[in-house]
């Protein structure tokens, strides 16, 4: 090779490295940024965490999904989930640290605006020929769908579910495109599709405790930064920025405190 | 010295090609155990899986034979303005990316798609029915027999089409007795290639047609909804599907081994003459 080639590959590199080095560095105009993380987050966080910390690296999909590509070694920093019960397996597991409990939602039953199957209470999902979507039992929303039909002696709908969703977003969206009668998701995400879907509550009595816990992966190589993250979420600004989209507060976390 | 050490460049060069492409394969194989393997096969999601896959994927395989066939030998066999543009667009599924046909599948033969009204009026709702992945199968898959066909078609010598036509024999005679049976090999090639993207279809399905055991859940999403549940299912319906892929692939080149070239086409087996 050329003396001339290989300095201009050199000066390639370079330009490179110091382009991908300076998208990485934290803007100094914000001070609460955690940047150089891989954040592996439930579906239903795609819109807050961002609103929380616009730093890290995002990687959102259904918990079992993600918690199933950690199990496979995938290089995430933090692990967020919709439930407890997977952070608590891979915490058992070894494969992240202590589990942090940070913010609780609500199931809701959401139809299309136009509401082609007239449904207008969970109960109305017995009704024949009703295009019912849920997300996948393994899915944390999945299994706590399939928690209020069992609390609501309803267990006979699943007889119209025409789909079982990878995650809660795909369930939401087949029902703001009007393909699906109704489906179950978060009473967060309902918000993220205004004047698409008409969101049904469910009785409270038969509300799932819909808890989310996350963790630092025990493989992580930037632990304090992944620390910091967390400690973001769980603090003022970062319960703010989740209540403010819906999120219900964990108890003890009085508003505003 | 040159030569040499150009030669070493080819041959590190395919090695590297031939270990990267084996090894994923092979890895499947070697996680775990063949009892294992075939112990999972019974599996009822994977056959449930199994037997949605097969079917649709025959379904669409007959449709696209059926209106395919006559498509690109006409393509083939005539000039006409525009046809560049047709060429074009029955072989743009084959680069479009599949989340991208599943959205135009919605929105155009979804409940509230273009043709979703005219459907509802007949009865008929398409997404989240069996009928939507055969649709799905076949609107990803058809470029690849299409096209095929086309090449096949188009390396009979006019000639013999012309010989036959002036022998008395009527255009419907010729085209089934001279012609298909001298571009048989380029569509059985063609088939066979259709046929293993059908078995693959994933983006688009998952999103016309959803994902329900039994009905919409063909082999791929099988995988992707065993993924999160049980590691082995997912590798044992994709060691399945590497068997039935590489069956396919070596079917196709052995019955083009056995059978010697007894037709003027220089090419029957068409894939070289992809670019």
């Amino acid at each position: 090779m050329s003396a001339r080639g290989f300095t201009m590959i050199l000066a390639a590199i370079l330009l490179f490295v110091s382009a991908a080095s300076a998208a990485g560095r934290p803007s100094t105009h914000v001070s609460t940024r955690v940047s150089g993380i891989t954040v592996y987050a439930a579906a239903s966080l795609t819109d807050v965490f961002p609103k929380i910390d616009p730093g890290p690296r995002y990687s959102f999909g259904a918990s079992s999904t993600l918690a199933a590509q950690i199990t496979q070694g995938a290089p995430a920093d933090v692990f967020a989930s919709a439930n407890t019960t997977i952070p608590a397996q891979l915490f058992a597991g070894g494969l992240v640290q202590k589990p942090v409990v940070f913010t609780r939602n609500r199931l809701v039953l959401v139809v299309p605006t136009s509401n082609p199957a007239g449904i207008h209470s969970v109960y109305d999902l017995r009704k024949p020929g009703v295009k019912l979507v849920i997300a996948a039992p393994a899915v944390p929303v999945g299994n706590y769908t399939l928690q209020v039909l069992r609390q609501m002696g309803l267990t006979s709908v699943l007889s119209n579910v025409v789909s079982r969703e990878s995650d809660v977003r795909s369930v939401l969206s087949k029902v703001a495109l009007g393909e699906a009668d109704a489906g179950f998701v978060y009473s967060t995400d309902a918000k993220t599709v205004p004047g698409k879907v008409k969101v049904i509550k469910i009785p409270a009595w038969a509300q799932p405790k819909v808890t989310y816990a996350m963790a630092v992966l025990s493989s992580s190589d930037n632990k304090a930064a992944a620390r910091r993250f967390m400690n973001e979420v769980v603090g003022k600004a970062g319960q703010k920025k989740l209540r403010a989209a819906g999120f219900v507060p964990i108890p003890g976390a009085s508003p505003g405190s | 010295m040159r030569r040499a050490l150009l030669a070493l460049l080819y041959f590190l060069g395919a090695a590297v090609t031939m270990a990267f492409l084996a090894l994923p394969l092979l890895a499947i194989f070697v996680h775990v155990s063949p009892g294992r393997l075939v112990d999972q096969l019974s599996n009822p999601v994977v056959t449930d899986a199994l037997i949605v896959s097969l079917k649709t994927t025959l379904i669409a395989q007959a449709l696209i034979l059926l209106f395919g066939t006559p498509t690109a030998y006409l393509l083939a066999s005539r000039r006409f303005p525009g046809r560049n543009a047709c060429v074009t667009l029955v072989e743009l599924p084959l680069v479009l990316p599949p989340a991208v046909a599943g959205i135009g599948l919605l929105a155009a033969f979804g409940r509230f798609g273009l043709l979703g009204s005219t459907l509802r009026l007949a009865g008929i709702t398409l997404p989240f029915t069996q009928a939507a992945v055969t649709i799905a199968v076949a609107f990803v898959a058809s470029p690849l027999y299409i096209r095929q066909a086309i090449a096949a078609f188009e390396a009979i010598d006019p000639d013999l089409v012309a010989a036959s036509r002036t022998l008395g024999a009527g255009p419907a005679r010729t085209f089934f007795r001279i012609v298909l049976p001298m571009a048989r090999g380029g569509l059985a090639a063609g088939e066979a290639l259709a046929f293993a993207r059908g078995l693959g279809e994933f983006g688009a399905t998952i999103m016309f047609a959803g994902s329900l055991e039994h009905v919409t859940q063909t082999l791929p999403l099988a995988i992707y909804a065993e993924f999160e549940v049980n590691f082995n299912v997912t590798l044992a319906i994709s060691a399945l599907l590497v068997l039935i892929s590489a069956a396919l692939l070596l079917s196709l080149k052995l019955t083009f081994l056995w059978q010697p070239s007894e037709q003027t086409s220089r090419s029957r087996f068409a894939l070289s003459s992809w670019s």
